[in-house]
Order: C-alpha cells, then sequence, then structure tokens
C-alpha cells in the first residue's frame, strides 16, 4: 500500500448513490464541463495535478461473463480519483475552506453525505469511504502542479531567448535576457525531494 | 468527450478480479504481492511505456458501508482499478502498453477474470475497452503537453535557475557567448527518464490519512 509518490498523493474514494439522484449529479457535471468559468476554484487550488469522477450505475460494473457473477446492488456508485500535492489533512482542508460549495453540489447525493463544512465531519466521512492504493507512479515524483506549469512557462521564454541569441548583437541579447529573467524569476523555485510528512 | 481533457486522455479501468475458492493464495492477494514489489522509478513499467503521466493500481475489495440508514450491500467481485492519465488515443496508448511491458501486464492481469494476454494486442485492446468506465468529470492541470515535453521543461527550468545564479553581473559579450553554449548543451541532452529524480522510498506509509 502507497498513498504517496515523491510530492503526490493518490486519493481513492467511493460513495453510495441512491439511481434517480445520479441524474442531477451528471447535469451538475455536465454544466461545471461546459462553462469554464465555474472551474475557477478548482484551478486556483493550484495542488491538484489530476482529478476525476466516475458515476457506476448499478447494473454497469464491468461484466466479463465466465465464472464472473453479475453484481446486484441497489445504488449507484460515484468514484473520485485525485493525485494531489502535500499532505490528506492540507488537501481536505482546503477543498473545504475553498470548494464548499462545489464539493456540497458533488457530494450531496451520495448517502450519509455530511457537507463540507464543519471540516471535522467532512474529514471523517471521507476517512470512511477512502481506499488505499496499491502502487502508484508519477513520471516526475519531484515535481509539484504548481512546477509543472512553472516549468513549461520557463521553457517557453528560453525557446524564445534561444531563437534571439545567436541573431543580436551583445547589448541586444543582454536586454533581452533581462527581460527573460524577469519574465521567469517568479518560476524557478527549486524542485526536488518531498517534506517527510510525519 | 468527458474521458480527455485537452490533449490528455482519463483512463478508468475496473477489471473483476478471478474468485477461486482453492487459489492459494488469492488472486487479489497475488496481484498485491506483485504490485508491492515493483519499482516506482525509472524501472517502473510505466516509465517504460510510453505516455503515462501519473497512474495507479488498486485492488478494489468491496464497496463501502456508509452507515444507517443506507443499505449495506457488497460487490461479488473484487476489482482491479487501473486509473492512468495518459497521452494522446486510447488505442495508441493501450497499444503501447502492450508492446512495452507485455510481461507486467500479464503478471498483474491474469488473475482478472477474460483476460486474454498483451501477445494478442487487438484482443488485450479490447479487453480493456470492455472494463473501462467512462470518466464523468475530468480535470487536469496541465492539459496541453506530452510526458517528454513535461520532463524536458522540468529539466530546462533547473539548468536555467543554476544559469541565472551564475551569471548575475556578467558583461553582455561574455554572457551572450555562455548563453549560446549552455542552449547548445542543454538541447543535446537527453531527456530525463519519466520517474527519475524522485526520492528512494522503502514502502511503505501508514495509515491512510498522513
Amino acid at each position: 500500500m502507497s498513498n504517496i509518490n515523491g510530492k503526490v498523493y493518490a486519493l481513492n474514494v467511493i460513495t453510495p448513490m441512491k439511481p434517480w439522484k445520479t441524474w442531477i449529479l451528471r447535469t451538475a457535471f455536465f454544466v461545471l464541463d461546459h462553462f469554464k468559468p465555474l472551474q475557477q476554484d478548482l484551478i486556483n487550488l493550484s495542488f491538484i495535478e489530476f482529478a476525476r469522477w466516475v458515476i457506476i450505475p448499478r447494473n454497469e460494473f464491468p461484466y466479463l461473463g465466465g465464472s464472473q457473477s453479475k453484481e446486484a446492488l441497489k445504488y449507484d456508485y460515484l468514484l473520485f480519483f485525485s493525485n494531489f500535492n502535500g499532505t490528506w489533512n492540507q488537501y481536505i482542508d482546503a477543498f473545504s475552506a475553498v470548494l464548499s460549495h462545489g464539493l456540497n453540489l458533488i457530494w450531496h447525493w451520495s448517502e450519509k453525505f455530511p457537507g463540507s463544512v464543519p471540516v471535522t465531519l467532512f474529514k471523517e466521512y471521507i476517512a470512511r469511504v477512502q481506499f488505499d492504493t496499491d502502487y502508484y507512479y508519477t513520471a516526475y515524483p519531484h515535481a509539484t502542479a504548481n512546477d509543472l506549469k512553472s516549468a513549461h512557462i520557463v521553457q517557453a521564454s528560453f525557446n524564445s531567448l534561444s531563437l534571439v541569441a545567436g541573431r543580436s548583437n551583445p547589448q541586444q541579447f543582454a536586454d533581452a535576457y533581462l527581460r527573460f529573467v524577469l519574465a521567469v524569476q517568479a518560476h524557478l523555485g527549486e524542485t526536488g525531494e518531498a517534506p517527510v510528512v510525519g | 468527450m468527458p474521458n480527455q481533457n485537452g490533449a490528455l486522455y482519463g483512463l478508468t479501468i475496473l477489471s473483476p478480479i478471478i474468485d477461486d475458492a482453492k487459489a492459494t493464495p488469492s488472486h487479489d492477494l497475488q496481484i498485491r504481492s506483485y504490485l508491492a514489489k515493483l519499482s516506482t522509478r525509472e524501472e517502473s513499467p510505466f516509465a517504460l511505456a510510453p505516455g503515462t503521466h501519473l497512474a495507479r493500481l488498486v485492488v478494489m475489495d468491496d464497496v463501502i458501508y456508509v452507515g444507517m440508514p443506507a443499505c449495506e450491500e457488497h460487490l461479488k467481485s473484487k476489482y482491479l482499478v487501473f486509473e492512468s492519465n495518459c497521452d494522446g488515443d486510447l488505442d495508441t496508448y493501450l497499444t503501447g502498453l502492450a508492446a512495452s511491458i507485455p510481461e507486467h501486464l500479464d503478471a498483474i492481469w491474469k488473475h482478472c477474470v477474460g483476460y486474454p494476454g498483451a501477445a494478442n494486442r487487438k484482443a488485450f485492446v479490447e479487453y480493456m475497452k470492455a472494463c473501462q468506465l467512462e470518466t464523468t468529470f475530468y480535470f487536469a492541470a496541465v492539459n496541453d503537453r506530452s510526458v517528454p515535453e513535461t520532463l524536458r521543461a522540468l529539466q530546462t527550468q533547473s539548468a536555467v535557475a543554476d544559469f541565472v545564479a551564475t551569471h548575475q553581473g556578467v558583461d553582455p559579450v561574455t554572457l551572450q557567448r555562455d548563453f549560446i553554449q549552455f542552449a547548445a548543451k542543454l538541447q543535446s541532452q537527453p531527456t530525463p527518464p519519466p520517474g527519475s529524480m524522485g526520492p528512494y522510498r522503502e514502502i511503505k506509509t501508514g495509515g491512510h490519512n498522513e
């Protein structure tokens, strides 16, 4: 079992929903997906690399025949997978503080969801419905979501400067270099090993 | 398409695990045992195969009962959950996995119902798609860069930080000459392997809310 790899934490959550409520949630996700400004809080949180919600209707668990028995469930299920930076407590705290309305809209339809505020009850609920990761891989374990965004900004500016480096005189290059440093200086933070979580 | 966000694909697969009372240890435990020994660094199967940003494998034993007044119910199968955030289209990604790491795929998925083996690429892709769930909502912080582009950018970021730190107050002629040499050297360097540069960790963590 390993929920952590480098600077990323893998969270798995599954919650039951009454089937008639599933359609309300699907509508909410449709709206969230098609009106990008509604995703701004999720983007602003800035420590989520990837996240997804998956609704599994009660009769659509993969069934391959053979020795497998078909599931007979009363509930639909909502799966949530998140890849975030930082600790579990920091993540749930930030989720609760910044995205409380959004979270309530998503999980309100799940059985026994207590609301995302107050955070203590919310944490108890998430801890109850979480299951652990057996194997977790990331191509860049030393980097956070902000590191990734910054690295791409540095790369684009670096490519632009490289293009003019051989075509300008030293003073022109020095001026361009200064503009380059001003543009990227906030994006040169050191990546490396994550702090030990205790 | 909900499985896609920009250039990235969010793959979610639930493969039913064989339930055989005569198997010792049980198939789910054999999967867990294999996964516990797999490297998470550049020797990882997902580092050897192209296109995986982040991926996880999870044995899901059952659904979770949240307490009264909800009904208690249970799954009839355990499921192997494969969640991957990958480049490109699904067929290319799955074919790449089958071509690059067939022995790992077979070692893991041979414990799942109906798994045809990775040697038959067409059957493998069809099997994976039969087990696939459509993502309802998918979020990616950076959705327009491939794995090699991201690794290259991280390498550049680190090298530029060092260059800037060592070239403060340098005269324009030296600065230009050094930068051209630096840029040429950086561009000639290979991209760091996926999964590298991370810390070596002896498994494992304790409770799940660390």
